[in-house]
């Protein structure tokens, strides 16, 4: 039985979609969570959702350091941080340019490597402390448009394998995830540009149809618990089968 | 917005289709390039020529070139 039971959680992007699903069911394992995002309203639905007592919620935007530091400095010790927080933007490599990249980069990757830094160096993980960072199965393919979304969800995995050698002397592992579609907002927003007939089609090409936000939060809570207490460096699939194809 | 400009940057985007095959009339879907990267060109090329947000229902919804010119100035 996977309990989180006494564990102080860390998880951004919790406003909505599979960062919101992550921190209520890491509550209802018993762990005590902390969400941040960057929308105050969305941020208080997730957490009216949470199970138990304790929690807390920060307005924190990643790619402001001001926010890291007050975030940090609010911050007890974790024993689990999901990087979560990320944006998605479709554009052809022809129509990028310095802020493009800037403005996904920033986001899916420099602010997670930024807050993990912080964290570490101000000792804010305890030992065996489960960190995980949700890529994407864009980081695998090479779908037209996503040049820097699926790049920016490359390097976290890379990343991740970093950390975890440097941090396995503490008994703190590190470990990626890779998602196919999960119907989320962020998804529906960024599906924006393909017709609802596209979509239809697109969903055939996954044996078990799009996920839903907790079928990622399931992988995640088996991370975070001391279940997995032998993965780290690990990137995980988990897309419906949609690779089998 | 003047639709001539509007034309010539829609060939911008492409890159192997003769330049006069584009005008107001071009159904667009019909081109040999036309794809799922060209349609993301034509949003990327609205948003940067014209900051419209062009969706996939948009471009769906239009048929002709002009069809989307009405669209993006509506928008705009």
């Amino acid at each position: 039985m996977i309990t989180l039971q006494d564990k102080n959680i860390l998880v951004t992007g919790a406003s909505q979609g599979i960062g919101r699903e992550i921190a209520i069911s890491a509550s209802k394992l018993g762990a005590t969570v902390t969400i941040v995002g960057r929308n105050v309203e969305k941020l208080q639905e997730t957490i009216s959702l949470l199970s138990g007592s304790g929690h807390k919620m920060q307005v924190v935007d990643l790619s402001n350091a001001a926010d890291i530091d007050e975030l940090i400095s609010q911050s007890l010790p974790y024993d689990g941080v999901i990087f979560n927080a990320g944006i998605v933007e479709y554009l052809p490599v022809k129509f990028l340019n310095e802020s493009k990249i800037d403005a996904v980069f920033s986001v899916n990757f420099d602010s997670n490597v930024v807050l993990s830094q912080k964290l570490i160096k101000k000792k804010l993980l305890n030992k065996k402390a489960s960190l995980v960072f949700i890529s994407s199965i864009s980081s695998k393919l090479g779908v037209g448009g996503t040049a820097m979304y699926a790049a920016s969800k490359a390097a976290l995995i890379s990343f991740s394998k970093v950390l975890a050698t440097e941090l396995a002397p503490q008994g703190i592992r590190s470990n990626s995830i890779c998602p196919g579609i999960v119907k989320t907002a962020m998804t529906e927003q960024a599906n924006d540009a393909a017709s609802e007939e596209e979509l239809k089609k697109a969903e055939l090409e996954y044996p078990l149809g799009y996920g839903e936000p907790s079928d990622v939060a399931g992988l995640v809570m088996y991370l975070l618990s001391d279940m997995s207490k032998w993965m780290t460096g690990s990137d995980l699939i988990i897309d419906g089968g949609f690779t089998l194809k | 917005m003047e639709i001539n400009a509007f034309l010539k940057n829609f060939a911008d985007i492409l890159d192997d289709t003769d330049a006069a095959l584009i005008t107001q009339e071009t159904v667009f879907r019909d081109l040999d390039e036309w794809n799922s990267l060209t349609a993301l060109s034509l949003i990327a090329m609205a948003d940067e020529e014209y900051s419209v947000k062009l969706t996939g229902d948009d471009i769906k919804s239009s048929d002709s070139l002009n069809d989307i010119f009405e669209i993006i100035k509506n928008k705009g």
